[in-house]
């Protein structure tokens, strides 16, 4: 199945910290990542994310 | 047959690599931020903490210069935007999110 693959690296990240807070763990933030070391269309979703979630709050 | 090779990109380029550091650290610090200011009774003071990590992040990877020409250096510099914007956006923010709290403290 291509969707386990194709799951968003953000919707990822957030579910692992959503599980950490809830054991109390600080996730470590320099653990390697899978991909590339380079910019990819990936972070600037993420960024994209960001924009979307601050804009939001700057409504309410 | 045209074969466009991918750019390659290897550890020759520390900026590149640098950069989706920062990019990476800022987006973990200001989605756990966002986390919490997004919860109407949510640790505000904890967010403000996070977002200002987040907000040092997106500084320094902002703060690289990216030099270079192909698909990875215009992605790159395309980043930098994105990252540019959040900036400001965190800033705005976090401005709101302290000044709330200097109210709220005020008041008691």
């Amino acid at each position: 199945a291509t969707s386990t693959l194709n799951a968003p690296q953000g919707e990822v990240d957030s579910l692992m910290h959503e599980v950490a807070d809830e054991a109390g763990l600080e996730l470590n933030m320099d653990m390697p990542q899978s991909s590339t070391s380079i910019a990819s269309s990936q972070s600037t979703k993420e960024q994209d994310e960001l924009s979307a979630r601050l804009a939001r709050l700057r409504q309410a | 047959v045209v074969v466009r090779s991918a750019s390659i990109v290897g550890p020759g380029e520390p900026a590149l690599a640098k950069q989706k550091h920062h990019h990476r650290k800022a987006f973990e610090c200001i989605s756990r931020a966002l986390k919490l200011d997004e919860e109407d009774r949510g640790r505000k003071e904890q967010a403000i903490e996070l977002y200002k990590r987040g907000i040092e992040e997106l500084e320094k990877g902002i703060a690289i210069e990216i030099i270079g020409q192909g698909d990875v250096f215009d992605r790159a510099k395309h980043l930098k935007d994105k990252m540019r914007a959040n900036l400001a956006m965190a800033k705005d923010r976090l401005e709101v999110l302290v000044t709330g709290r200097n109210l709220a403290a005020r008041k008691k």
